[in-house]
């Protein structure tokens, strides 16, 4: 029973460890501001600069051996999957998780493969997270467009009222949702998903987006209308251009958020042939016996789609966090 | 103000779509499907295990004989355990699915009417000759959803019960005898001891100890108390000498090293790993290790025998099959139930390392599956299992453990345990509302 519950905290752990590796790049970080900073300099500071590289303070060690340090406990659950993915039972049983593999065995990998049909899974994986990680950004720039740049009034109200959606707990929602969802019809059926996260994660989406746009300068918004723009070519021309970086900040955390979801997929995907990745990691443990070099192999396998997402779009993901600071 | 309005709508559109669902789940009336072309069949068994292997067997020879397609879904265990009710309230369920046994299970469902009442084809196919005695007790439910009286909701075709697994290797390496009566354990644990080993495989964390605490309490129990601890029938006296006898031999023999103070963390599988892989000798627990300790132990030499002087074991039924009310193709799911009951899925499942019910001992043909099989058949014909410690309140099972592991690692008394244990007992039997 318990196993199930580590399981589900398994795939949210791991993802954190990988963001958190993200964040702990102690040689990007530190150097970054310094060459910023909003003055000219001569080449001679320039050189006392590119000194200050050599001449590092013991303060300096200290912090980047604690970012090492803190990087490496962060990837620590990924270390362990990746040592107990690729042995066999035997070697498991008799050497326990911590040990290095005797030698390198894909039984794991393969029996998760074809036991629960990966490629249908991931497909079912990235078609979901996909359609929501768009639906919900679109849906979030307009609630914003509205609520940021339209300053509709009691907007605080609508936006705490959109973010019960994200604040209340999935277990609250559950059940409603599914009397509502069979009522019409697309109970056991992927867009039942797509529709719930598209709501959940356009919640958080829009509170962000319109906290930004709150301060977007009126000036300039004043300066498009008096040259007769239109709300919705202030929308597309203005608004939208300069909110793109946080946007696709915005996607990214919503693919891997949804990507990463449980609950809610495993209670209304009934079939094997619609479920996601995480459930089908899930079906691996059983009553009373698991498998774990197995379930080891899985869930590497299973975060890896995220892994290379968050990287092919994290060059965006930099710019989107200090796009703020640019202008 | 039209924001507002908006939200109205919305909201009172949610509830109307809500009262419709309700409605919905109270007109599903199970009109039959005439001439049915396909049976849609769920089980969360892996497919390599004896059962998987038994119940695919099963599906072959259910659609030669009909001609019916079979719809198969292997599910997840925590698919099923979690959306059971759900799904059965649905459309979607299937007509017969693999469930698991219990009155937090299979009785909350029959109470809720989800499940179909199986009378009339127990009495039609005869299975109640072949489910007997304390097998029967997990496919029946009352009204309130208690298991052991009441109608037929549940057909089980395979038994579990604990053993008391022995690594022989290191009993002979250490000189020692494999145990026969009860004082013979402890002495050859004591011994163990003396040579450094610690005897007992444990894991607290899960089932494992309190499989073996329900074993020490089932030594001295007689069926009334098991009737009244299981199925409400009358007072649990918690001061009564089983369960003091239980919890002081556990803490004894932790105190004694038979059993490691280090195991309150340790899980089930972990347990199973020491055993495999030689950390400790023996390991009590469920029939259910009994394949992969054959299949990964190769090389050891490995038996088994059932608790040492016990005249009830740990164990049950397996799980059951069920056919939701929603089926619209019950008499086919009842022949197939049938047909995992005939004697050749039951002998396939028995040479697979299973436990079944109805097998044919001598058609199993691998020497220590057919010991194990006999065993299992002998603890049937005695009437000896003794079911689970957990299965009272639906909280139990981690209410368990934790006050095991408070007396492994000496946080409570003996006494502070068994007053913990009655408490929580008595809070959950009272909150389920299974008594008047």
């Amino acid at each position: 029973m318990s196993t199930a519950i580590v399981n589900s905290m398994d795939v949210p752990d791991v993802a954190g460890g990988v963001t958190g590796g993200g964040i702990a790049l102690p040689e990007g970080n530190s150097t970054t501001p310094r060459k910023d900073a909003g003055y000219s300099m001569t080449p001679d500071e320039y050189k006392k600069i590119a000194h200050v590289k050599k001449n590092r303070t013991v303060g300096d060690w200290v912090i980047i051996a604690l970012l090492i340090l803190g990087g490496l406990i962060m990837l620590f659950p990924f270390i362990v999957l990746l040592l107990n993915a690729f042995k066999t039972t035997a070697d498991y049983n008799s050497t326990g998780p911590l040990s290095w593999p005797s030698s390198l065995s894909f039984s794991g990998l393969e029996t998760f493969w074809n036991r629960v049909n990966f490629p249908q899974k991931l497909w079912n994986s990235v078609w979901t997270s996909g359609l929501v990680a768009l639906f919900a950004v679109i849906l979030s720039m307009f609630n914003a467009f509205a609520l940021g740049i339209g300053r509709v009034k009691g907007r605080r109200w609508i936006i705490l009222l959109i973010m019960l959606a994200n604040m209340l707990p999935q277990e609250a929602l559950l059940y409603p949702l599914y009397t509502m969802f069979k009522a019409i019809g697309l109970y056991n059926n992927p867009w039942a998903i797509v529709i719930i996260f598209t709501v959940i994660q356009s919640a958080f989406g829009t509170y962000l987006l319109s906290s930004v746009l709150d301060t977007f300068p009126k000036s300039i918004l004043e300066a498009a209308t008096i040259d007769g723009a239109s709300r919705w070519k202030i929308f597309k021309d203005i608004v939208f251009p300069i909110s793109k970086p946080t946007l696709s900040v915005l996607m990214v955390f919503f693919f891997i958020w949804t990507w990463n979801e449980y609950m809610i997929p495993l209670a209304f995907l009934v079939d094997n042939s619609s479920q996601t990745i995480p459930i089908a990691v899930s079906s691996l443990s059983g009553d009373r016996l698991m498998d774990v070099t197995t379930t080891a192999a899985a869930s590497l396998i299973s975060i890896l789609p995220t892994l290379v997402f968050y990287l092919i779009f994290q060059r965006t993901l930099s710019r989107g966090v200090t796009a703020g600071a640019v202008k | 103000m039209a924001i507002r309005k908006l939200v109205a709508a919305g909201l009172t559109a949610a509830t109307l779509l809500g009262t419709i669902g309700l409605a919905g789940c109270g007109s599903s009336s199970s009109d039959q499907e005439e001439n049915p072309s396909s049976i849609k069949i769920w089980y969360y068994e892996e497919n390599d295990s004896a059962l998987g292997k038994a119940w695919s067997q099963a599906i072959d020879t259910f659609e030669k004989e009909t001609g019916v397609k079979v719809e198969f879904e292997q599910k997840s265990f925590e698919q099923i355990r979690q959306n059971a009710s759900q799904i059965l309230n649905s459309d979607e369920a299937p007509d017969v699915m693999e469930y698991n046994k219990g009155n937090a299970t299979a009785g909350l469902l029959a109470s809720q009417g989800l499940l179909t009442n199986l009378d009339d084809y127990v009495s039609q196919y005869g299975w109640d000759k072949i489910i007997t005695g304390t097998l029967a007790d997990t496919g029946k439910y009352n009204d309130k959803g208690v298991m052991g009286s009441g109608s037929w909701y549940g057909i089980t075709n395979y038994g579990e019960d604990c053993v008391m697994y022995y690594n022989k290797d290191m009993f002979d390496k250490y000189g020692i005898a494999i145990p026969t009566t009860l004082d013979e354990l402890t002495d050859a644990m004591g011994k163990f001891v003396a040579a450094g080993v610690t005897p007992l495989s444990e894991g607290v964390a899960e089932y494992p100890l309190q499989h073996l605490w329900w074993q020490l309490v089932l030594m001295k129990a007689d069926d009334d108390f098991i009737k009244a601890y299981e199925m409400y029938d009358g007072d649990v006296d918690w001061t009564s000498e089983p369960i003091e006898y239980a919890t002081k031999t556990i803490k004894d023999w932790v105190d004694k090293g038979y059993i490691s103070k280090d195991s309150t963390g340790l899980k089930a599988e972990d347990a199973g790993q020491n055993f495999i892989n030689g950390t400790y000798p023996m390991f009590f627990s469920g029939s259910w290790w009994w394949s992969r300790f054959t299949s990964e132990m190769e090389g050891t030499n490995v038996t088994f025998s059932t608790f040492p002087d016990a005249d009830k074991v740990v164990g049950s039924s397996g799980n059951i099959w069920v056919i939701p009310e929603n089926s619209k193709k019950k008499d086919l799911a009842a022949k197939f139930i049938n047909i995992t009951l005939s004697q050749e899925v039951q002998d396939t499942m028995g040479n697979d390392g299973g436990l079944p019910i109805a097998a044919d001992a001598d058609k199993i043909t691998n020497a220590s599956d057919k010991e194990f099989i006999e065993s299992f058949d002998n603890v049937l014909k005695n009437n000896m299992l003794g079911f689970y410690p957990d299965w009272p309140t639906s909280t139990f099972y981690d209410e368990l453990n934790a006050s095991l592991q408070e007396l492994v690692n000496g946080t409570s008394s003996v006494d502070q345990v068994i007053t913990e244990l009655q408490d929580n007992y008595n809070k959950g039997v009272e909150d389920s509302g299974y008594k008047d």
